[in-house]
């Protein structure tokens, strides 16, 4: 079954602002959806709702994962359905280290706690035998060829979590998470933002390998440079906490070229006309 | 013998001290220390919240008066498979070159590498020391932490009954550390003491780990001599039931390119006022104080640090980490001191706070005198509640909540735990924060 992601008429508060003023999208899985517009139009506010931040509150419309809403979930039971959000500021977590952190992520993921927990309640006395963790084994050799075929330095696992990461591998740290947690939809927040040219393109790769395998992406980004690396199904461009157009590639281009004030300008027609 | 006077014997008294020094026959030098250190206990008021050193910590519910010494004494272990299941469990965690098992004030079991035995290393219990080589104990007890350094260690000099003491000659490295347990009886004033002594370009190791004296008191001194170049590390877990009243003072005087390195675990008791003092006494040494806590409930730790700088060119590190839970408090007082002429001291102390329980609160009270102008010295304090952004970000990638603070917590602690020199009390102290933190 290809899994679908549907975001309708999504209405967003932070802080008892409006930010997102009835939002509807629909990603699938195998597809790209690349969505764009200008600073503070709601886009990270958008991935946040997806992902279940508890500080921005849903106040209209609904977020259904093959049919049901997920809005009741938290975060960890968001991901488990397969929602992935590469962010656009990841956060640094002092002391903890990025290998045993993914390994604990990889497993609650992947369900080996349930199967732990199964097994226990099975054999009768109700304890915990077997680890709930992914074999440290098995783990580290995933780890090692997805490293290598995400071109991430091996050096990551030991290294705390973003501690003293410059921008660039914080992004592709979040790229081999995703590749971890082999997500059905994953929401990537400006994944291509402050990358030189090669990051760009490891970033890039990753992603078309992942769609490949069959991840749908929704590519939050300003920039058309990424789009030459990884081809979009759809664009579409956000505005005021909406979406105000949807179209292929070609918008994306048009964006680049004359800028928002395009939109600006078809938006105050189309008021016109109505 | 009248019952009044079996009970007099063991009470926190004039008589309970003299009898002490009869129960032991103890030397007159002895006898005398005892008793002056009680004249010096009974001169000291009881301290007050208008003393500095007090103002944050309260005895309210102390009543010295409630406790009786010790009296039972306890038959010898012969093997380590003789020893009670929780306490071989606990020895077994560490792979050490000696143990002591203290239950009270009997060494319930003893054991020493041969090896070392044969080279000279004394690892035994104070009293025996006391018999065996009454000229070490008799020029150590009691010179670096006097009986009137405060109200407890006066205390504590004219009733102390036994304790840990070790013994390092010149040029003695001992790669594997030494390990002593210490289990109190509930409802009892304890009062162990802790000796350890490393002759010029020794090296040792010592994990001493206390535990039990729920309802009961603990007033602990300990002692600790790097001499010339020597390189000591003691680990010091407190385990005591959350019950326990703990009162510690512990000095260590570093000579000329001394290393000495001191960790400090505070799980257990009620309230805790602890004392460690590094003296810097001569050039070259070097002083590392590692500190942990995590009170929990209505736990009220208070540690106070001093990094004495005497002499030039001595550097001194100090990390104290503490995360607290529910309502509990804790206080840290640390200070710096550089005496005129302490050229080139380098000193550092930082102390973090990380706050989980919505009415926990920590107090932090760095300070710094100094005198010499070519010195370096940083210090800071740190205070935060576990960032909801860190849970988010990790629960985002499918850890439950209860994981996700288990981690944050654990990777604050992580800058000490790295820094711990023995990987089984490392080990030792990272089920204790999982425990605390609560596993799923
Ligand atoms: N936690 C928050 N607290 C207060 N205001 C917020 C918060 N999160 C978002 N906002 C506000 O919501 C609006 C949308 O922000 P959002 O981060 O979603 O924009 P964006 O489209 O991702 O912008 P950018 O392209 O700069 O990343 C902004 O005005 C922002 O200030
Ligand atoms: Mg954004």
């Amino acid at each position: 079954m290809t899994a679908v992601l549907e975001i309708k008429d999504l209405h967003v508060s932070v802080e008892g602002k409006e930010i997102l003023k009835g939002v509807d999208l629909t990603i699938r899985q195998g597809e790209v959806h690349a969505l764009m517009g200008p600073n503070g139009s709601g886009k990270s506010t958008m991935a946040y709702a997806i992902a279940g931040h508890p500080h921005y509150e849903v106040t209209g419309g609904d977020i259904l994962f093959n049919g049901e809403s997920i809005l009741d979930l938290e975060p960890d039971e968001r991901a488990k359905l397969g929602i992935f959000l590469a962010f656009q500021y990841p956060v640094a977590i002092p002391g903890v280290s990025f290998a045993n952190f993914l390994r604990a992520a990889v497993s609650n993921v992947r369900g080996y706690k349930e199967r732990a927990r199964e097994q226990a309640a099975k054999s009768g006395d109700g304890k915990v035998i077997g680890s709930e963790l992914m074999p440290m084994r098995e783990f580290r050799k995933e780890l090692m060829a997805k490293m290598d075929r995400f071109h991430v330095d091996r050096s990551f696992a030991n290294r705390y979590l973003n501690e003293g990461f410059s921008g660039g591998e914080k992004k592709r740290g979040e790229v081999l998470q995703m590749a971890m947690l082999e997500p059905k939809i994953a929401i990537l927040d400006e994944s291509d933002s402050g990358l030189d040219i090669d990051a760009l393109r490891v970033v890039a790769d990753g992603i078309n390998k992942l769609v490949a395998d069959g991840m749908g992406a929704l590519l939050i980004t300003h920039y058309q440079r990424i789009l030459n690396y990884v081809k979009p199904d759809k664009v579409s461009v956000f505005y005021d906490g909406r979406i105000v157009l949807t179209g292929g590639p070609e918008v994306a281009h048009m964006l680049e070229e004359k800028g928002y004030k395009w939109v600006e300008e078809d938006l105050a027609k189309e008021l016109a006309a109505a | 013998m009248t019952i009044k006077e079996m009970t007099s014997i063991y009470s926190i008294t004039a008589a309970g001290v003299d009898a002490i020094g009869q129960r032991y026959e103890e030397p007159e030098w002895l006898r005398q220390a005892r008793r002056a250190a009680w004249e010096t206990f009974e001169s000291i008021p009881w301290p007050t919240y208008k003393e500095e050193t007090w103002r944050r910590t309260r005895l309210t519910g102390f009543n010295l008066d409630d406790f009786t010494l010790a009296q039972e004494s306890h038959p010898r272990a012969d093997s380590r498979a003789a020893l009670p299941a929780d306490l071989l469990a606990n020895l077994e965690k560490i792979d050490s070159g000696g143990a002591l098992i203290f239950l009270d004030n009997t060494l319930i079991y003893a054991d020493l590498d041969e090896d070392l035995a044969a080279q000279g290393v004394i690892f035994t219990d104070l009293r025996t020391a006391l018999d065996e080589h009454a000229e070490l104990v008799r020029a150590h007890l009691g010179a670096l932490v006097p009986a009137s350094e405060n109200k407890f260690a006066a205390l504590h000099y004219a009733l102390w009954e036994n304790g840990a003491f070790l013994y390092a000659p010149k040029n003695i490295t001992v790669e594997k550390p030494f390990q002593v347990i210490v289990q109190f009886s509930d409802g009892k004033a304890h009062f162990h003491h802790t000796l350890l002594i490393g002759e010029e370009n020794s090296e040792l190791t010592v994990v001493e780990d206390f535990m039990g004296a729920a309802n009961g008191m603990s007033d602990s001194v300990a002692e600790i001599y790097p001499h010339d170049a020597a390189r000591l590390h003691y680990l010091r877990l407190q385990n005591l039931d959350h019950t326990a009243w703990n009162f510690a003072t512990m000095r260590a005087s570093l000579q000329r390119d001394a290393l000495y390195r001191h960790l400090q675990a505070s799980w257990g008791s009620r309230l805790s006022k602890v004392w460690i003092d590094l003296e810097m006494e001569q050039p070259g040494s070097h002083g590392e104080l590692l500190g942990l806590y995590f009170p929990q409930d209505h736990q009220h730790l208070d540690h106070h640090t001093n990094q004495n700088h005497k002499r030039e060119r001595a550097t001194s590190d100090l990390l104290f980490k503490g995360a607290l839970d529910d309502q509990a408090r804790s206080v840290y007082q640390g200070i710096i001191r550089v005496w005129p002429g302490a050229q080139k001291t380098d000193a550092y102390q930082k102390n973090d706070n990380l706050i989980l329980g919505p009415h926990a609160r920590a107090d932090s009270i760095p300070g710094l005198e100094i005198e010499a102008d070519d010195v370096r010295c940083t210090h800071g304090a740190t205070s935060a509640k576990v960032q909801e952004e860190y849970i988010f970000y990790l629960m985002a990638r499918g850890l439950s909540r209860r994981t996700a603070k288990r981690m944050i917590v654990q990777g604050f602690f992580e800058e000490v735990l790295n820094r711990v020199p023995v990987p089984g009390v490392r080990t030792k102290l990272e089920d204790e924060i999982a425990r605390r933190v609560g596993l799923e």
